[in-house]
């Protein structure tokens, strides 16, 4: 029998290539839509999962209260983790840690790799195997470090034991491998390729043993019996308890949500990555359906020609129930087809998927789980694509359809116009929501910084280029690559070292408002294009500056009304305001930054910015460029980013959804439009004989192509209808999340209506066209 | 006298056109017994196809009693009807209605398929029924590759598969020219002389002539 069922459909297959073409492929498109999608999800999801003791692991980061509101900051003080691992019954481990990057040289090979300073408990808290070395001897002396095997590999090469080698790190420090760990998966959100005993960092820097720093990472194991709740209740009272203060809370953070629940908003965990893993989810589940539905339509409008074989096999004995398996076995079997051919797609787009979501995701189809996933997918898409018209066909009287009688369509036209409908609801709500995330990102990419981001480089500071920063700057400047040369302890996009407790003259309320601190050299502002309001910048002469700061204009605002300049601000020194900034956008570049305040001071400077010189094309700049470093600073490889590259890198999250939705929003469309072709060509074949009539009574081809037509556009018409709420309501929401953001226009309703419109127009006319020409002799002579 | 196969009792079909109600079949009442050969006559519209589904259990009368083999079919259930006349009915079509898709052999396979039967047992009888239809040779072809008279032949292989006690044969030669025409009638007469009650529906007199029974139909009544 149901070989009879296969034979039957592969047949039908072949003898509606048209059909089948467009119901394999919309569901192939759906189905490899959906599966690049959970390649994705399943990657987020597993991050950090590698790790055993997945119910045990905290981060501890900190809320803090500024002016009424909670932030929430990934540092915590120095002391914290011994404290909590003494004072804290359920505790069995932790380490504050500190990241830094290395510069290891062994011979004249040389590498930079990030790692953390980390105390012994580090090792057991993320279970970390050694390949060379012991685990309880890895920290026996301050010289220690342990490496990953992927480094290990590219200093001293492959199959090399390196156990006691000693390492040149930063060109001055001399360290001792005393351990090779295995190398960690890629999709961790703590990533390290080194660890050093935590004590080598701390030693001689007095801050690190007070509470009123923040500048360490905080990592805790809880031992299996402990209570999640109760060791939380205390970690948030600890920091009262040892500082008498409490505007700060340190907490603990799981593992399992460090990469997708990593948001806080006034000390509430608010989502993070979760959303976007949420909502892809949902997207790939609405594509699914929309290839469903395509199959649906499709099957259901070629139902009379399968009509007269529901009515000759009931005519024969056949129950409805076996029509029904009938139908959906065929449905299954187109299925399997389609996803075979996904499988296809897959393989030629994953590699640029991974481009687009900078990824490493492969297919795995040795892997069960996605085996299981494909599977499943499968035979969901094809039972429940092929349910509807298994009943719907199944239902046919062997009378009626026997006879010849025209199969009554009034309900199942009903449900296929509705589909439609949904169809194209969905597309244009994808079509609205790509132009709004493509909107907001300009909008945001566009915003006016308060610097200029352009003809920006950076680069960090390293070996001894503060020393040599006279001469570096003078034989860049020489070079006319380069047309200024700025400092800073902070980088120019992002957040840093911050504080609060500042007062000043005329100044009350000081006490939390979170200010911004900078060090910076004189040529700083110019150098990034910062805008002098009032007042004057920096001078070339550091002892004449060395009390004077400079302020943002939110916080002259701050310290009251009247010029700023020459009011003093006291913090452990008292300093003279001789210049106010305009405000700049740094950190969070959606939100509003909070203020700044200069200093003049250079020689802790992380980070060095070179303005180019526009006429100088930029490779034979980096030459120039790399050519002063190599010279005065011959240890350290030239490194450098461009400073509007680390900009758009901040939008990489929206710019991802802005991608994906552009890709869904056409594959949605392509699906959409698939089933749209069919449903024309099928109601084409159904009306050639009214056509047919009608040219003869004198219709013009345009006439008819109107008439064929119009049915569809009014669904189309009804679909904008119905998704424009639906977009605005969903965009409106998103765009709640973004303190800078556009207003939602109108003509953007008007753009994603006429785009639908047209869509839907060409591909109809092309069937009506068709219809419209033939001869109408050839559609009357059938009957 | 033989057995009774069905026997109709003032039984009627009335349909809903609108607010009026038409009377398809009027008061029927018509024995048959196994072995007879009973040709419907009538214009077209006389309600002949009607009468043959509604006997054939495709279609119900709206009232009166109809009796197959001694059991009640106008109060039976669907699924028994089904069962009923899956065991004991074939129909040819005048339009043959065999599945496009399937061969010459699998359209003739397809009432066994309905009724369970075991594979080997499938085989036999299906070779049997192309032996004594000289079809052998045309098992492989679909209907497309036929002519209208082997078509006719195969739909009639397909309703005698299942060794039914009736045919119901609507205009069998309906769409035939004379030659075919013959033959066919020639194949129900002797099937008939083998012991099949056939129930016939046509315009022809000379196709009439075949059977031992001649029944007029006009507006849905006996005449």
């Amino acid at each position: 029998m149901i070989l009879n069922y296969i034979k039957i459909a592969f047949r039908t297959l072949f003898k509606n290539k048209g059909y089948s073409f467009l119901n394999i492929f919309g569901l192939a498109i759906g189905i490899t839509c959906a599966s690049l999608i959970f390649l994705w999800v399943e990657d987020e999801v597993s991050f950090d999962s590698n790790f055993p003791k997945q119910d045990q692991v905290y981060y501890v980061p900190t809320h803090q209260e500024y002016d009424g509101e909670w932030r929430t900051f990934n540092s915590t003080p120095g002391p914290l983790a011994e404290a909590m691992k003494t004072e804290i019954p359920g505790i069995d481990k932790a380490t504050p840690t500190k990241q830094a990057d290395f510069l290891f040289t062994v011979g004249d090979h040389a590498i930079n790799r990030s790692g953390r300073y980390v105390n012994a408990d580090f090792i057991d808290i993320f279970s970390l195997n050694f390949i060379e070395g012991h685990k309880d001897q890895a920290f026996n002396t301050p010289e220690a470090i342990v490496i990953t095997q992927e480094t290990a590999e590219e200093l001293f090469g492959k199959d090399t034991k390196v156990l006691g080698k000693t390492l040149r790190v930063n060109n001055k420090d001399n360290y001792q491998i005393s351990g090779v760990i295995e190398n960690l998966p890629k999709n961790i959100t703590f990533p390290f390729n080194w660890i050093a005993p935590y004590e080598r960092y701390t030693k001689g820097k007095e801050f690190t043993k007070e509470y009123g720093s923040f500048f360490a990472d905080t990592f805790v194991a809880l031992s299996p019996e402990a209570h999640f709740e109760t060791v939380d209740a205390q970690v948030r009272n600890l920091l009262e308890q040892k500082t008498g203060e409490s505007d700060s809370k340190a907490f603990l953070h799981a593992i399992t949500d460090w990469h997708l629940r990593d948001k806080f908003e006034n000390g509430k965990q608010v989502g993070g990555g979760i959303l976007y893993v949420r909502l892809f989810t949902i997207i790939a589940l609405i594509i699914l359906l929309i290839a469903c539905i395509n199959f649906m339509n499709l099957s259901t409008a070629r139902s009379e020609k399968r009509a007269n074989e529901v009515g000759v096999r009931k005519a024969m004995g056949s129950g409805r129930s076996r029509l029904i398996f009938q139908f959906i076995t065929e449905a299954l079997i187109l299925a399997f087809i389609a996803t075979l051919v996904s499988i296809l797609l897959l393989f030629l787009l994953l590699p640029q998927f991974n481009l687009i979501i900078a990824k490493d995701l492969v297919l795995g189809l040795s892997n069960p789980v996605h085996l299981l996933v494909l599977l499943g997918i499968t035979l969901v898409c094809g039972v429940f694509a092929g349910l509807y018209p298994a009943f719907y066909l199944s239902s046919f009287k062997p009378v009626e359809v026997l006879k010849g009688l025209k199969v009554t369509q009034g309900s199942a036209s009903f449900i296929r116009k509705g589909l439609v409908v949904g169809q194209f609801t969905i597309s244009i709500v994808f079509i609205i929501s790509t132009i709004l995330v493509y909107q907001q990102i300009q909008h945001v990419k566009n915003r006016d910084l308060g610097y200029n981001k352009e003809q920006l480089i950076s680069l960090n500071v390293n070996g001894n280029m503060i020393e040599k920063f006279d001469i570096i700057k003078q034989d860049l400047l020489k070079t006319g690559a380069i047309t200024s040369v700025g400092l800073s302890n902070s980088e120019l996009l992002s957040g840093g070292n911050n504080g609060s407790g500042l007062e000043w003259t005329g100044g009350t309320n000081t006490e939390d408002v979170l200010i911004s601190f900078r060090y910076v050299n004189s040529d700083f502002l110019k150098t990034v294009g910062m805008e002098l309001v009032e007042g004057r910048g920096f001078s070339e002469n550091k002892e004449k500056d060395s009390s004077s700061v400079l302020i943002t204009e939110s916080f002259a605002k701050l310290m009251g009304t009247g010029s700023a300049i020459g009011k003093q601000v006291m913090r452990d020194d008292v300093y003279t305001v001789i210049g106010v900034v305009r405000d700049y956008q740094y950190g969070d570049m959606y939100g509003q930054s909070d203020p700044v305040l200069f200093h003049n001071y250079h020689e802790e400077s992380s980070f060095m910015y070179l303005k180019t010189n526009p006429k100088i094309a930029p490779n034979e700049m980096l030459t120039l460029v790399e050519g002063v470093l190599k010279h005065h600073n011959p240890a350290f490889p030239f490194e450098y980013k461009f400073v509007d590259d680390t900009f758009n890198n901040k939008f990489k999250s929206e710019q991802l959804v802005g991608k994906l939705s552009q890709i869904f929003a056409i594959l949605a469309i392509l699906i959409s439009c698939l089933g749209l072709f069919g449903l024309a060509a099928y109601t084409a074949e159904q009306r050639s004989k009214e056509i047919g009539v009608r040219k003869v009574l004198g219709a013009s081809v345009s006439g008819i192509v109107r008439l064929l037509s119009k049915d569809f556009l009014k669904l189309v018409g009804l679909a904008i209808i119905i998704a424009i709420p639906i977009a605005w309501y969903s965009m409106h929401n998103w765009l709640q999340a973004y303190a800078y953001r556009i207003e939602i226009n109108w003509w953007i309703f008007v753009i994603a209506g006429v785009v639908a419109i047209l869509i839907a127009l060409v591909t109809v006319s092309f069937q009506a066209i068709k219809a419209a020409l033939a001869n109408p002799v050839d559609s009357l002579k059938t009957e | 006298m033989k057995n009774k196969l069905l026997s109709l009792n003032i039984a009627s079909k009335t349909v809903n056109l609108g607010s009026h109600k038409i009377a398809l079949l009027d008061k029927i009442d018509l024995q048959v017994h196994e072995g007879e050969f009973i040709s419907l006559m009538g214009p077209s519209g006389s309600g002949k196809s009607t009468l043959l589904n509604c006997i054939g259990m495709l279609d119900r009368f709206t009232d009166g009693g109809y009796t197959f083999l001694g059991e009640p079919v106008h109060s039976m259930k669907e699924k028994n009807r089904s069962r009923l006349y899956k065991e004991y009915i074939g129909f040819v079509f005048q339009a043959y209605h065999l599945i496009d898709e399937l061969t010459v052999y699998e359209n003739i396979e397809t009432p066994l398929l309905y009724k369970n039967i075991k594979s080997s047992e499938r085989k036999a009888m299906v070779a049997d029924m192309l032996d004594r239809f000289n079809i052998v040779g045309k098992k492989d072809l679909f209907p497309m590759q036929l002519s209208g008279g082997q078509q006719q032949l195969v739909g009639i292989a397909r309703a005698l598969i299942g060794k039914p006690k009736l045919i119901l044969a609507d205009e069998p030669t309906g769409n035939l020219n004379s030659k075919q025409s013959d033959e066919i009638m020639e194949l129900f007469a002797q099937l008939n002389e083998e012991g099949v009650t056939i129930i016939q529906a046509t315009h022809s007199e000379s196709n009439a002539a075949y059977g031992s029974r001649i029944i007029n139909l006009l507006d849905g009544k006996i005449v």
